[in-house]
């Protein structure tokens, strides 16, 4: 509930903002706006926007805000759905086993590549990634789709179901249109995933060492309990506990990443709207991005909060 | 008594297990030899870090190792000699023939799965039943070991008992399988005195429910004579006194067994200070030469620095290992005329 | 611990000693810029000198040691200043976040009850906004600029250091008070704070390490979306965005122009790295569990 305080709020102070910064310019716009009526009008013109589905007009995008943002979220939905999986069951399942073989050739090994990821900016990340894979082989190009593949996607013989490329392409029976928007989309989920992946990894050996040491593994082991069981039954459970605590921030630098990816890979979603917003100081359409992305932040922590009973007993039957 | 004439249950001998860590090599278990009988209680007695877990842990073979290895040494067991079995013969042989409990019933037990799962757990390892019938199974162990409504609690998880429940329901998950030989190691430490008096007494009635043989791990002396048959006391990696438990405690043959006893305080006696045995355990990676007592030991001489003495029988069924166990008679004599 | 034990630790450990190396290496660079660079006009030393006026990118020469990029601006001078941006940006945000940190974690868990609560729900809040974006939406309010991605960074960086100073003092707080209310009769807060503190410090200043880097990074990553530091900025991150119309190369020559990316590439990558190198091998010193082998 108080999350939702959070946009709210922020939203509060920069509505008062805009009438210092634009005053002055074109007095018909200030008028047409409203811009120079006093600060909680102006707020509450905007609640009563937003409450009618009304975020205002977004001069980036040259269409309503509310438009915009729904045009442009089925294909962040798609990098997001692709980046998160490998990264929570790769991040997690290279930490239980690093952990395990502790302090082996394989647990220097993912520890190295854990903090060099974590220390590698995305965007110069993505943007070798795309100078090796899409410069020299020409294999990731940037973008959503390519020419041929994006006018077919316009003509009537296509189909758009959810406006994500693969599962399109694959509802229409069309392989290789899924295939084209799958290449474009390797290289920002490769960029967005590798951050991540080396922070879930860390945090999961982590807390899985720890788990490990724990009285009640080795009553497990004292049973006659066989030791991968003692693993993944006994030890993962409870070393994944701290792991989901985590996850709500994660999903937080998963947005900026997001943001990052996709500007760098021109692929044209919330994250290049907001950073086409952002630099046009088109305060109507970050705002509502932000929003936007705010709401979703308060859905994933009811998720990972409601995740958390499903794991821990000792939360449940609080 | 014990029939001294049955078979062996379990025979240890002259086990050595180190560990090789980074600041040397702690030598925690040095040289121990002890047999368990069926159906009795073998007590092993000494301070922290005299190396009793480390043998028990030893036998079960739960010792990590790196950085720990069972140097030497045989434990004889149904025909067997556990140092020499591999990790999936073991794994038959833990909770199935020999069975183990710990100090810290609040830690020992995993957080997210029910009690009735964890001991459910045991008998699907090792029994040839359903889940169904290791349910009831567990119920029945429930109620055994005194935990009332166990239809219940087996669906409850660890959190919601007290410590008194919990290492209750260690033992039903011990004796799920009906082992021949449980280790308790300071199974009552943590716990209230008066919940200590409990599980003890359901310790022995179910002793001889399971016929089974139990080594009682413990430092404090009033449980091991509350328990034991026999006992060995344990010092710095050795055991330096081995006999039946009343002889011990009435007639001690070790300077540490006798210090030890001297250390309680009698209800009759008048004392005006507590007399404490001087001195530190050695500090494991620095142990002294000869005999491990020698820094602490009232009768010390030359000879007890230089060289280390060896368990002898002073008595029939009574060992120790001292050099002079003439002085401490001495002593005792004096004591007695005093 | 005492500070010697670690200090003599932090320089045993290999990774922590390259760590520390790579940040010497950057502070020589940033603290002899002038000597290493001269700025062409002393006023303005953290503009990029210009050798000329094309736009394509030119190969390391004898002018330019480590080439120009679009525009011909110098890389080696925005290099050499750029450490400094790096040192200042790092400095700056992370000093003066941590600092508020402290101050809101301290005080709200030593006065505790609702004082605590409404802290606590504020920190929530500011932690539950995607920073990249609320960054953004800052500067698109307050303009572009890198003192205004500063701003933004310390506006949205603090809450983790609150919580963080806020549990420790909460730890301390159980066991300090009894001692204090029989050995000092009034309390003397002076004494409790400073005691409260020293003892806190540590995890605070692990963070505080790694931090150095994300924000370093984070700042760079809003100058190459144009909104940090102007054009022709030293400032590694503005340099890169420089380079994106160039990493596809020129015609048969991909690579052509990889200097443009990877050397302020590497530099923002290194000066990440050994902070987090750094950080890590405090964190293992002061692991409590490590030490008792």
């Amino acid at each position: 509930m108080l999350m939702m305080l959070g946009p709210y709020q922020r939203v509060a102070t920069y509505v008062q903002d805009p009438t210092q910064l634009k005053g002055g310019d074109l007095d018909l716009l200030i008028n047409k706006y409203g811009l120079d009526d006093p600060f909680y009008m102006q707020y509450g013109r905007w609640l009563d926007g937003l409450l009618h589905g009304d975020l205002g007009w977004s001069e980036a995008a040259g269409a309503p805000v509310v438009e915009a943002i729904f045009d442009r979220f089925p294909a962040t939905l798609e990098l997001a759905i692709l980046a998160v999986i490998p990264v929570i069951m790769g991040g997690i399942w290279l930490g239980v086993f690093s952990a395990v073989h502790h302090n082996d050739f394989w647990d220097h090994t993912t520890r190295v590549f854990s903090t060099v990821g974590w220390s590698f900016p995305t965007f110069v990340f993505g943007l070798i990634i795309l100078m090796i894979f899409y410069g020299v082989l020409g294999w990731t190009p940037p973008g959503r789709l390519s020419n041929w593949a994006l006018e077919l996607k316009n003509t009537a013989q296509f189909t758009v179901f959810t406006d994500m490329n693969i599962l399109d392409g694959i509802l229409n029976g069309n392989i290789s249109f899924a295939l084209d928007s799958l290449r474009h989309l390797v290289a920002p989920v490769f960029t967005l995933a590798v951050v991540w992946w080396a922070f879930i990894l860390r945090i999961t050996r982590s807390s899985m060492l720890e788990t490990l040491r724990k009285d009640y593994i080795r009553t497990a082991r004292a049973k006659g309990v066989k030791e991968n069981i003692v693993i993944n039954k006994h030890a993962r459970r409870n070393a994944l506990i701290p792991v989901v605590t985590v996850a709500g921030p994660m999903v937080l630098g998963l947005l900026g990443g997001i943001v990052t990816v996709e500007t760098v890979f021109g692929y044209r979603g919330l994250g290049l709207l907001a950073y086409e917003t952002a630099t046009r100081l088109d305060y109507a359409g970050i705002l509502g991005i932000a929003m936007y992305f705010g709401g979703i932040l308060v859905l994933i922590n009811l998720i990972v909060d409601v995740s958390y009973a499903f794991i821990d007993p000792r939360i449940r039957l609080e | 008594m014990i029939d001294l004439s049955k078979e062996k249950l379990i025979d240890v001998n002259n086990l050595k297990t180190y560990f090789h860590t980074e600041e040397g090599t702690v030598k925690a278990v040095d040289g121990v030899s002890f047999e368990i009988y069926p159906g009795e209680t073998l007590g092993i007695v000494g301070e922290s870090g005299c190396g009793k877990s480390v043998t028990s842990l030893s036998i079960m073979r739960l010792i990590e190792s790196p950085p720990g290895k069972i140097e030497e040494g045989e434990i004889l067991f149904d025909g067997k000699d556990l140092t020499e079995l591999n990790q999936t013969q073991m794994r038959k042989i833990r909770g199935n023939d020999i069975s183990m409990i710990f100090q810290e019933p609040m830690t020992s037990l995993n957080p997210v799965y029910t009690v009735g799962d964890q001991i459910m757990e045991a008998l699907l390892i090792h029994k040839d039943i359903n889940k169904k019938q290791a349910r009831e199974e567990a119920i029945n162990m429930l109620r055994k070991v005194g935990i009332p409504l166990p239809e219940q609690r087996v669906d409850e998880y660890p959190h919601q008992l007290s410590g008194g429940m919990r290492q209750r329901v260690m033992i039903a998950m011990a004796l799920s399988c009906d082992p021949q030989l449980l280790i308790a190691d300071e199974p009552t430490t943590a716990l209230d005195v008066t919940i200590q008096a409990q599980i003890l007494e359901l310790m022995n009635s179910l002793k001889d429910q399971f016929d089974m043989a139990i080594m009682m791990i413990t430092h404090d002396l009033g449980v091991i004579a509350e328990v034991s048959d026999r006992v060995a006391v344990m010092y710095a990696g050795k055991i330096v006194e081995y006999a039946d438990v009343e002889t011990l405690y009435a007639d001690p043959k070790h300077p540490y067994a006798w210090g030890l006893m001297h250390s309680i305080p009698h209800i009759e006696k008048d004392l005006e200070r507590l007399e404490a045995i001087p001195g530190n355990v050695p500090n494991p990676l620095n142990f002294p030469d000869g005999c491990k007592y020698n820094t602490r030991c009232p009768f010390a001489t030359d000879k007890c620095r230089t060289e280390e003495p060896e368990l002898e029988e002073v008595e029939e069924g009574h060992y120790s290992a001292c050099w002079h166990v003439d002085k401490l008679e001495a002593k005792k004599a004096e004591e007695k005329s005093a | 611990m005492e500070w010697s034990d670690i200090i003599k630790r932090l320089f045993t450990n290999k990774l922590s000693v390259f760590g520390i190396v790579i940040v010497f290496f950057f502070a020589i660079v940033a603290i002899f810029a002038p000597w290493i660079a001269p700025p062409a006009d002393p006023d303005e030393p953290y503009d990029i000198p210009r050798s000329g006026w094309k736009i394509a990118p030119t190969p390391p020469d004898a002018d330019n040691i480590f080439g120009t990029t679009e525009g011909s601006y110098d890389i080696f001078y925005g290099m050499v200043w750029g450490s400094r941006t790096a040192f200042r940006i790092g400095f700056i945000v992370v000093g003066i976040s941590t600092l508020i940190g402290i101050f809101v974690g301290t005080i709200s868990a030593y006065y505790g009850g609702w004082f605590d609560e409404i802290m606590m729900r504020i920190t929530d809040i500011f932690m539950s906004i995607p920073f990249l974006v609320a960054a953004l939406v800052l500067t698109a309010i307050l303009g572009k600029g890198l003192d205004k991605v500063m701003v933004a960074l310390i506006v949205f960086g603090w809450m983790g250091t609150a919580r963080l100073m806020r549990s420790q003092v909460l730890e301390i707080k159980a066991e300090e008070f009894i001692d204090a209310a029989y050995a000092l009769g009034a309390g003397d807060t002076r004494i409790i704070f400073k005691h409260v503190l020293l003892n806190s410090i540590f995890p605070v200043l692990i963070q505080a390490c790694m931090r150095m880097g994300s924000m370093v990074i984070t700042a760079a990553t809003l100058s190459f979306l144009g909104v940090g530091a102007p054009p022709g900025y030293a400032d590694w991150g503005q340099m890169i965005s420089f380079a994106r119309n160039w990493i596809i190369g020129a015609q048969g020559n991909p690579l052509t122009y990889w200097y443009t990316l990877m050397i302020p590439g590497t530099a923002i990558l290194l000066f990440s790295l050994s902070w987090n190198l750094i950080g890590d091998a405090f964190r293992d010193i002061l692991d409590p569990k490590l030490q008792q082998k």
